[in-house]
């Protein structure tokens, strides 16, 4: 039986849809998002900020070219992580730990720099796909910890993976200010700067370009692997149905082991996408939270790879406004993630939207049942 | 000695506390079968908001504020996820979010200039630029005061340290000792059979979730006025989720919270004073590691424990309910 609730205005009954059409997914999404920068409005002006000077600087970092390249480069990272965070989330592995595996994706790709600067190992062609396999791999390592506990032992990976979080930040924070200092950095505490080979240049020598060429082929990657891989499939049935899984002799403890890693390893290299893209140096607290941004991004885009890589740009050119709010408007960067977390709280609202449908009865006891 | 184990255990219920207050409304929101993810979220709202509202209107003002507003966020959780059926997980990161950047947009200097002066126009200057409001002051209890040891760890605090016992021991007897408490635990339990018993199910989870807000809207404020008085951006710095860990290892049961609360405020305690004594002096950064570290460990161990017993977890947790078969 239908819900029924009683309005002044009539019964109001919620239903399930059966299917709906791609266009009310589409719809609601604009009007989501439409709606949350109407909050931000209302919020902005209540604390005596011009809200639409705030949404034309808003608004250009998409269309001034340069900026809108920045905001690329800043998508990048977002977009590799939200890939992972996807592909976590598909198999209800709660991984809120991308922040994380991005910063132990900037330490090895780092690393790898170091090795080859003081100490002359690998040479200058390999060096670069040596900073992705290592980012790949601490990344997916950081995950895997988290993943291994909640396949044996049940430990909820929500918790395990943020506190990891804290714990990666301090590390890189440990090395940027006593080992890895560059010794002619005057104290402080940065990185030497990477030669030009270890950096994300190969396409137009512009790191945008190369990172988005980076970010697409990451979203191929997770559309394949999802789509047409047993593992892909796994994973699949494990999230929708963890008995199914198991009445299908799928082993769910390998699944998820595996799947962790996977979606570690993306937001490693998200993270040497920061250090070889966005920065040149390893710095500390060198992302914004890119990683928590990348889940906002993996649920606005329904866990779809292609459209993750649409959203991201989004997001990417939010955070750059953000810089350009700070500069000329003097609206602290956390206003971002404000405007960040308002859109994410629409979206959600409006999944519920796409779900159900809310049918007005006229006459009280109208129809019913 | 005595003075030094008296001034450890002193700070340790001072930690503590903050990880205590927030870990009791969220047992009671996950014995209903709502995980409030928001945690982290609400409980910077009451330390961003605590700080501007000492400023303006003083101590009082400023608890009552953070409370309102743990409550108002928790709203919005409850609306989602019990009416909305939304994803929990996913709806209490987004509050998080929310929480950081709008407590970061409030108590920005140029924003709370603006705030403040709204709020309470004859304001010094001093007060408009500073980072620092006066903290709570300690009262000790008289005759229990004055027992050796523990008068002095206990019982020397501030008045939320004094709430925060009071609100241990009487929700742990609400949820074990009274009607209430049992269709609060029915209704995390199996919420079908606890609604054709009567039991209001959306009725006892919005309460339960609004409780939540509120004891994390109100350790905000403790971590901020009776704390810690300095404001810094995201200066929660995970201790919303360390208070979620709590939940779990106390089995959600706020008498055991107690015991939980203080490991964890003793863990930084014992943090501090290594600094204290130059330990880890060119490397602070492994110690600042040790209460996230900490909490893993402890997730791992009760892990062991629930695998034997089965015990804890309620089963409808983070399961949206309906009356509706889908």
């Amino acid at each position: 039986m239908p819900r029924k609730i009683r309005t002044p205005l009539g019964v109001v009954r919620i239903e399930r849809r059966v299917t709906y059409p791609r266009y009310i997914s589409v719809l609601t999404t604009l009007l989501a998002i439409f709606l949350a920068f109407a909050a931000v409005a209302i919020i902005l002006t209540l604390m005596g900020v011009d809200a639409a000077n705030a949404f034309m600087i808003i608004g250009k970092a998409f269309i001034d070219p340069r900026l809108l390249l920045q905001s690329i480069k800043q998508a990048i990272p977002i977009c590799l992580s939200a890939l992972g965070v996807g592909i976590a989330f598909k198999m209800n592995f709660w991984n809120i730990g991308a922040e994380g595996q991005i910063y132990m994706g900037m330490l090895a790709s780092t690393g790898m720099v170091l090795l080859h600067a003081y100490y002359g190992m690998f040479n200058e062609q390999s060096l670069l796909a040596i900073m992705f396999i290592s980012s790949f791999i601490l990344g997916g390592a950081w995950c895997l910890l988290p993943a291994f506990l909640r396949a044996k032992l049940n430990v909820n990976e929500i918790l395990t993976t943020l506190m990891l979080n804290y714990v990666a930040i301090l590390i890189v924070d440990y090395l940027i200010h006593g080992p890895w200092r560059d010794p002619k950095g005057y104290g402080f505490p940065l990185s030497i700067e990477f030669p030009d080979y270890a950096k994300l240049l190969f396409i137009f020598n512009n790191p945008s370009y190369t990172g988005l060429l980076i970010a697409v082929l990451g979203a191929a990657a997770a559309y394949f692997i999802l789509k047409y891989t047993k593992l892909g499939f796994e994973i699949k049935v494990v999230g929708q149905n963890p008995n199914v899984a198991r009445y299908a002799g799928i082993n769910i403890s390998k699944v998820i082991t595996l799947g962790g890693f996977l979606s570690g390893g993306l937001a490693g290299i998200g993270g040497l996408s920061i250090v070889s893209g966005i920065i040149g140096r390893l710095r500390p607290r060198a992302s914004p939270g890119y990683g928590y941004t990348a889940i906002i991004v993996a649920a606005l885009a329904g866990l779809n790879p292609w459209l993750i890589v649409v959203a991201s740009i989004f997001f990417g050119g939010l955070l750059t406004a953000g810089e350009s709010l700070q500069a000329s408007m003097n609206i602290p960067k956390t206003a971002t993630q404000m405007i960040q977390a308002i859109i994410f709280l629409f979206i959600l609202m409006g999944e519920f939207f796409k779900r159900y449908r809310i049918v007005f009865e006229r006459k009280e006891g109208g129809k019913g049942a | 000695m005595i003075e030094w184990i008296e001034s450890v255990l002193h700070t340790t219920v001072q930690m503590g506390t903050v990880y205590l207050l927030a870990s009791l409304g969220e047992i009671y929101a996950e014995r209903s079968g709502i995980l409030n993810l928001g945690l982290e979220g609400m409980m910077i709202m009451g330390a961003a908001l605590s700080f501007i509202f000492t400023l303006a209107y003083g101590h009082l003002a400023a608890i009552i504020v953070s409370i309102i507003a743990g409550i108002l966020m928790s709203l919005i959780l409850a609306v989602m996820a019990i009416h909305m059926r939304l994803n929990q997980v996913v709806t209490g990161l987004a509050l998080t979010i929310l929480g950081l950047g709008l407590s970061g947009f409030l108590a920005f200097p140029e924003i709370r200039k603006k705030i403040l002066l709204t709020l309470n126009p004859t304001l010094p200057e001093q007060a408009l630029i500073t980072q620092e409001a006066p903290k709570l002051p300690e009262i000790a209890v008289p005759l229990l005061s004055d027992i050796p040891l523990i008068g002095k760890s206990f019982f020397h605090h501030n008045v939320l340290v004094y709430v925060s016992y009071i609100a241990a021991i009487t929700m742990w007897f609400i949820l074990f000792k009274t009607k209430l408490g049992l269709s609060l635990r029915s209704v995390g339990e199996d919420p079908a059979t606890a609604d054709s018993l009567g039991v209001n199910v959306f009725l006892v989870r919005y309460l339960a979730t609004v409780i939540s807000g509120g004891f994390a809207g109100l350790a905000g404020a403790y971590l901020f006025i009776g704390f810690h008085p300095f404001w810094q951006e995201g200066m929660t710095a995970g201790k919303g989720f360390i208070a979620l860990a709590l939940v779990i290892l106390s089995t959600w049961n706020p008498l055991r919270a107690i015991l939980g609360a203080y490991l964890f405020g003793g863990v930084e305690t014992i943090q501090f004073r290594l600094q204290l004594f130059g330990f880890g002096a060119q490397s602070p950064y492994f110690l600042a590691m040790l209460p996230y570290l900490i909490t893993i460990i402890t997730l791992i161990l009760i892990s062991f424990e629930n695998l034997k017993k089965r015990i804890g977890v309620p089963k409808a947790l983070g399961i949206p309910y309906s009356r509706e078969q889908d």
